[in-house]
């Protein structure tokens, strides 16, 4: 034991040393001044419950602002401060909670190793000195596993809660009583100007019951001798009362600045802004690029590819004046109590019984209104309490007099796909764990920056997130931006079955030997025999190297030691730009090739051909897959039609398309042969003239309903060609043509109507019924007529009168068109548009991905048929007689001469009708 | 069976055309009904007024000139109103319009013709200098002839090119300038010609306005975006003017103005919508130029404080951005937030000669009219010009010194000698006693206009980092929290 505190004692004197030097030079740059005139003079109180002023000992948040509020409930209702430890639980897996206390982060590789683990990685109190510069307190940094205070827990080096793993790979106890414990840090989130650099310098050096006091640092209120441990409380920094005065101690709520302590970068200052790229002290931007600031990108300081011309602001949330807790605020907030009206009766639209602002200050629930990204998931249950994107904006009034479809967009597309375009900083790419370089950390590699991030040679270009189906807590399946972080780890199973991560510690004895590279190592992976290994060289890109770890893991004792990747989603919701620079052009997702069909990298490399696999435990539907492009680097290819998304433009059933050009290609020449060999045959026969009459053959109504019928057809091939191939046809506005075919298909649709009813009310739609007796005798005779008879100068088989005008081919012919094809065209094209309106009832038929392209195909069909009809008619008394007749309703019939094989039923008729 | 018997008729319409008519409006009128996007927003550039086409004078002017009247004469044989045009504008006057002020019996007139700034202070007696500036001829014969006269009016300071004509002393050409070629090169005026005594006015390049000077010759769109870049925009294309009456009033120089007079940004900029909604709810309170300019003096300095007190001293080197002996200890600055006041385009107080005066205080030579809760104000931009100058330590006015004139403190630096000099000219009684009192001047800054992309975002205003000081202005705090005015 005694070893331990002087274990204790040394590191605090060492780093504390260094660590406090600049801390105690440096208090965070003053955030926002929100200080609240209202907060009264408090004392400061130790853990005892004295004030410090008397005992000169460290405070005691909890006793401090315990006088006024209840920080015993504050405690109990912070996922900030419990960050899994009340979901932990034994398992084989990696991660024994949702949180970052027991979830396994491939990124920052140490393991919390779980109690009966054979061997330890990081214990409770390792784990608080790594992470705690984003622990708040309490929760595990107080209490144990088993829900005891740390302090009470019996030392034993066997305990994985109170022992840690030396750098000699030893196991030691760890004396709590010495280091003391963190309680949670009110100061950290609540001053204007916490000290977080002290704070974090005690933390890491293992002195966590130091961490809140060193808070409070620079503000002239305590002083740290850091060679006797012992803190020092300045009398002018309190009143008579022994109250800390209120000038000094601002209290206040939350601000970014504040947020930004743990979160990432948070720019609020006038001065260009700059960031720390694809470092873990700034995780939010580290991550995912994201940066919270009010300023124009193009007045940042930061060597941004085309940055003179990006005149929008980082956020445009920020630069409207937005606190992070406007949106994450605590969930009991009466301000914002209309979001938290729970279950009213239905008669009751808003409950205006809420918690007074007095009870409220008392027990604030720390448990804060959260989204639901990806990559966060400790306390599920609070998961989409926060509002969302429709809770201020109304996407209606924002969209409509330019979207076509707006509910159809909402219900497919989440708001931060077309309102976060685009990322301006980098990310973090990939971590390779399978090897390490000679700092110990693994090969890095960063998304969006040409050269070496935080190089001021480097020329940041950004990325643009890649769109992954969310599934959102209302169950809606709705398609967001992602940034893809690729790991590659050597895993192993333990003594007790238990897969785990490879130790660092192991890791590194395989790679280092006496503080540098293993003589093997450097054989194995010195490519180019300088005797140093770069970067470039530092990858198992064969069995050899491979096998070469293996072995040496093997022999370390970790059986079965493997190469894993992990793909992890991160969400991206913050960086959002107004409308006029989100995405705004239909043609970014609708056509060919679009953002929704864009990969991205996820790695240089894959180890060894490990394919790495996409992290399940979250709400992400990565149902796309993961290549490996030509040089070796794996992409993740989006998939959208594996969730059932159809993007007109964009998707197609290549099948469909084939088939419909095929039949339109083979009718044009078959078209064209037939036409041919009229002509020529033509040409060979004695020219008489044929006797015709003129006969009125269409009366008015039924050439307007044609003629309609015809322009809207042929407008709507034309226009849905156009939403069908739009990069082939980019002139034209997408939404236009969109618009266009819309209006058009109402106007086809009436007209079928009223056409449909004409024919009906007169009784007239017996001529497009074809007859059934002697039906197929009759098709033949008229088939055999454009074969062979037509060549020959035949006449028409059956006559041609005003109230019999089609021959049964024809009949047959319209009868499907007008009774299959163009119902299930009307219907395919009705429940296309009505997607936003019926989705359920387009579901039942399968959704877009079913219906889109039969409504292709049947497009295809009636393309076809026009081109066969249209030159049909021209089998008239001349070649354009039919269409001169259907214009001005007169028409030079053959005079009929009876065939001799015309049916006898066929006879009667003509007789009969001779005889009208 | 209906056989033909129609009588065809080439004469008659083909009945079929009526109904290609009804298919093309049956598809047309619903297309294009819903095709409608947005009303096309209206084109600012279609308000530019319409100039004539320029007359080349050069085989039109011919004759010998020795004086500018004989140049004017010679105008005058074809442009027979122009002078009694101009004669009636104050741009020959110099002098306002009678106003009734609240704190004097009778109306007053405003203008550098009787009234004074903090800048080189009066131009009476010191018509030699001053005069360089008047769009006349004549000032050695006092000011009655000068005035009276149409021969004295110059039509080359607006009209010929700059650089063959420049003016001189009392209003007259100067030395060495060809008459002639001056006169054959009479055109529009471009900002050449108003930019001559504009820019430089208070004695340099940019001393006074802030928004005029002459980097705006050769401005880049980000300087101004109307003169830069393709428009290159006139002065006359938003200073309208019609029989030379020039739309357009100086706020100094006046102490209520018609809305009619002056230029306002609605005169092309019909439409005040903006795409972003948000900014449409600023229109009643935040004047166009207080987003669009924000920044004064974009690239030559202007004079922030100019410090008579100083003058005078022997020894010191003349440098023009911080001391001249003969005017004293300047500062000077460049590309600066304005200060924003709330403005309905007139003055609430215009220092009038021998108006008392608070030595200990801040006199105002102007003060800008307006208020929170003046439905007719907005928030604008200014530049503030703090001085100190010379008063009357007995009678606590602001005194006139003959500075450029004969026996003025320019030649003998004896400010005695100046006041009593100017007593006779001005009508300030001199009590032997001067002391210096600080003096306030507020500027309109409504040029530099810059491109839409630069103009003042959300945080420039609003949040911690933000420009306004809203309590001055009368709010209880940031609007984005308190909410606006009512």
């Amino acid at each position: 034991m005694k070893r331990t505190t002087l274990i204790i004692a040394g590191l605090l004197i060492l780093t504390l040393a260094i660590g406090l030097g600049t801390a105690l030079a440096s208090p965070q740059p003053a955030p926002a001044s929100q200080a609240s005139p209202i907060h009264p003079n408090f004392p400061l109180l130790d853990k005892n419950g004295e004030n410090v002023l008397t005992s000169g000992g460290a405070v005691s948040t909890m006793q401090t602002c315990g006088q006024c509020h209840d920080t015993k409930f504050i405690q109990s209702h912070a996922f900030h401060s419990d960050l899994g430890l009340s979901d932990y639980q034994v398992t084989t897996e990696f991660n024994a909670s949702p949180g970052t206390f027991g979830k396994w982060d491939p990124l920052t590789y140490r393991y919390l190793s779980q109690p009966g683990d054979e061997r330890l990685d990081l214990s409770t109190a390792e784990w608080l000195m790594l992470n705690g510069a984003r622990v708040v307190g309490g929760g595990p940094a107080e209490t144990s596993r088993s829900g005891q205070p740390l302090e009470s827990l019996p030392l034993s080096a066997k305990n994985y809660e109170t022992a840690i793993l030396s750098k000699n790979g030893k196991t030691e106890a760890w004396d709590w009583k010495a280091s003391g414990t963190m309680e949670m840090n009110c100061f950290l989130c609540h001053l204007e100007t916490p000290n977080n650099a002290a704070r974090t310098a005690f933390i890491r050096s293992g002195s966590f019951g130091s961490a809140n006091t060193g808070t409070l640092l620079g503000l002239g209120v305590v002083d740290y001798d850091g060679s006797t441990g012992a803190w020092t409380w300045n009398p002018e920094a309190f009143n008579e009362a022994g109250e800390v005065k209120s000038e000094i101690l601002k209290i206040q709520d939350p601000t970014n600045a504040n947020c930004a302590a743990c979160h990432g970068e948070v720019h609020t200052g006038t001065e260009p802004l700059t960031y720390t790229a694809c470092d873990l002290d700034y995780p939010q931007t580290a991550t995912t690029g994201q940066v919270i600031s009010a300023q124009k990108i193009s007045l940042s300081g930061v060597n941004l590819s085309g940055k003179n011309d990006l005149n929008r602001s980082w956020d445009i949330h920020a630069e409207r004046q937005l606190q992070c807790t406007d949106c994450h605020y605590a969930l009991n907030n009466p301000a914002h109590a209309t979001e938290a009206q729970g279950n009213n009766p239905e008669h009751l639209k808003y409950d205006p019984r809420t918690l007074e602002i007095g009870e409220y200050l008392q027990r604030p629930d720390h448990n804060f209104a959260r989204g639901q990204s990806a990559q966060f998931n400790v306390a599920p249950e609070l998961k989409g309490t926060m509002r969302r994107c429709d809770s201020c904006h109304d996407p209606d009034k924002g969209h409509a007099d330019w979207l076509p479809y707006v509910d159809a967009h909402m219900a497919a597309v989440a708001c931060e796909t077309c309102h976060i375009p685009q990322m301006y900083a980098p990310a973090i790419q990939s971590y390779d764990w399978t090897v390490l370089t000679a700092q110990r950390e693994p090969v890095k590699t960063c998304r969006g920056v040409e050269g070496e991030p935080n190089q001021v040679t480097s020329l940041v270009t950004g990325y643009q997130p890649v769109l992954l189906n969310r599934k959102n807590i209302d169950g809606k399946l709705l398609l967001a931006p992602y940034n893809l972080i690729t790991s590659y780890y050597w895993v192993y199973d333990d003594a007790n079955g238990n897969q785990r991560p490879v130790r660092l510690l192991d890791l590194e004895t395989v790679f280092f030997q006496n503080g540098s590279y293993a003589a093997d190592i450097v054989a194995a992976f010195d490519a180019n025999g300088d005797g140093a290994l770069s970067n470039d060289e530092l990858v198992i890109n064969d069995a050899a190297k491979e096998e070469l770890i293996k072995t040496k893991l093997t022999a370390l004792g970790l059986n079965n030691p493997r190469i894993e990747g992990l793909v992890q989603p991160y969400s991206i919701n913050h960086n959002v730009t107004r409308g006029e620079n989100a995405v705004n052009d239909c043609q970014a997702c609708h056509k060919e090739g679009s953002r929704i069909f864009q990969p991205i990298k996820l790695a240089d490399y894959a180890p060894n051909g490990t394919t790495p696999v996409f992290d399940a435990n979250n709400n992400v539907n990565a149902s796309g897959e993961i290549v490996t492009g030509a040089d070796g680097a794996v992409y993740y290819q989006p998939v959208p039609a594996n969730d059932g998304m159809y993007v007109f433009g964009s998707s197609r059933v290549s099948w469909v398309d084939w088939l419909g050009a095929l039949m339109f290609a083979g009718s044009l020449l078959g078209v064209l042969g037939h036409g041919t060999m009229r002509y020529l045959s033509a040409r060979k026969q004695a020219r008489g003239p044929k006797r015709t009459e003129r006969i009125y053959m269409y009366e008015p109504y039924r050439r307007f309903w044609h003629w309609l019928q015809t322009t809207s057809i042929i407008l709507l091939l034309f226009t849905g060609l156009i939403i069908h191939r739009p990069d082939i046809f980019g002139v034209f506005s997408f939404r236009g043509v969109v618009i266009v075919h819309n209006v058009l298909a109402v106007i086809l649709v009436v007209n079928a109507a009223l056409s449909l009813f004409y024919h009906l009310a007169t009784e007239r739609i017996r001529e497009f019924i074809p007859r059934p007796y002697g039906f197929f005798d009759d098709a033949i005779v008229q088939a055999k007529y454009y074969i062979n008879g037509i060549f020959k100068g035949e006449p028409h088989p059956f006559e041609k009168r005003p109230d019999s005008r089609m021959n049964p081919i024809q009949k047959a012919t319209y009868f499907v068109i007008l009774n299959v094809l163009l119902p299930l065209q009307i219907i395919t094209g009705a429940l296309m548009w009505g997607v936003q309106r019926w989705p359920q009832i387009a579901d039942w038929f399968g959704g877009l991905p079913v219906l889109a392209p039969f409504h292709s195909l049947v497009a295809w069909m009636f393309g076809t048929f026009i081109l066969v009809h249209v030159y049909m008619t021209t089998t008239g008394a001349t070649p354009l007689e039919a269409m001169r007749a259907m214009v001005t309703g007169w028409e030079e019939v053959e005079v009929h001469e009876p065939h001799a094989e015309e049916t006898a039923e066929a006879k009667l008729d003509n007789d009969e009708k001779k005889e009208n | 069976m209906k056989k033909s018997t129609s009588t065809s008729s080439v004469h008659r319409f083909p009945a079929w055309t009526l109904g290609l008519i009804g298919i093309l409006l049956v598809i047309l009128v619903p297309v294009l009904y819903f095709l409608r996007t947005d009303d096309p927003s209206v084109n600012p550039a279609d308000y530019l007024p319409e100039k004539p086409v320029h007359v080349d004078h050069s085989d039109i002017v011919k004759g010998d000139f020795k004086t500018g009247q004989d140049v004017t004469r010679a105008c005058l044989e074809c442009h027979e109103d122009a002078a009694t045009q101009v004669m009636g504008t104050t741009h020959w006057t110099w002098e306002s319009k009678a106003f009734d002020v609240a704190w004097r019996n009778e109306p007053v007139t405003i203008g550098k013709i009787n009234q004074i700034n903090n800048f080189c202070i009066g131009t009476q007696g010191n018509e030699n200098k001053c005069m360089s500036c008047h769009a006349g001829y004549g000032w050695e014969q006092g000011r009655e002839a000068a005035l009276s006269n149409p021969e004295n009016v110059d039509c080359l300071a607006c009209h010929a090119d700059t650089g063959i004509y420049g003016k001189g002393t009392y209003g007259n050409p100067a030395e060495g300038v060809d008459l002639l070629a001056a006169a054959k090169s009479v055109r529009l005026p471009t900002r050449e010609n108003c930019g001559k005594c504009h820019f430089d006015g208070g004695g340099g390049n940019g001393v006074k306005h802030g928004d005029l000077d002459e980097s705006l010759y050769f401005p880049s769109e980000n300087n101004d975006v109307h003169m830069g870049g393709e428009l290159n925009m006139q002065c006359t294309d938003c200073h309208w003017t019609k029989d030379h009456q020039i739309l357009g009033r100086m706020l100094a120089d006046n102490y209520t103005i018609d809305p009619k007079e002056q230029v306002s940004c609605e005169q092309c900029h019909v439409d005040q919508k903006h795409k972003d909604e948000r900014i449409n709810t600023h229109l009643s309170a935040v004047a166009c130029q207080t987003c669009h300019i924000p920044a004064i003096a974009l690239e030559d300095p202007t004079k922030v404080y100019w410090d008579w007190s100083q003058a005078g001293q022997e020894g010191r080197t003349d440098d023009h951005f911080t001391y001249l002996k003969i005017k004293g200890e300047f500062v000077y600055d460049k590309n600066f937030a304005p200060t924003y006041l709330w403005f309905n385009g007139n003055n609430e107080y215009r220092y009038i000669l021998g108006d008392k005066i608070d030595p200990n205080g801040i006199t105002y030579i102007n003060k800008p009219a307006g208020s929170i809760n003046d439905p007719t104000a907005k928030i604008f931009p200014f530049k503030v010009h703090v001085a100190k100058q010379p008063y009357d330590a007995v009678y606590n006015y602001l005194l006139q010194p003959i500075t450029s004139g004969e026996g003025g403190f320019w030649t003998d630096f004896n400010w005695d000698q100046a006041f009593r000099l100017a007593e006779p000219i001005t009508g300030l009684k001199y009590s032997g006693q001067y002391g210096f009192a600080t003096t306030y001047m507020y500027w309109p800054t409504t040029h530099m206009v810059q491109p839409a992309e630069n103009a003042l975002q959300c945080d420039s205003c609003h949040g911690p980092n933000g420009r306004l000081d809203w309590e001055a202005l009368g709010y209880p705090g940031d609007p984005i929290e308190w909410g606006g005015r009512k």
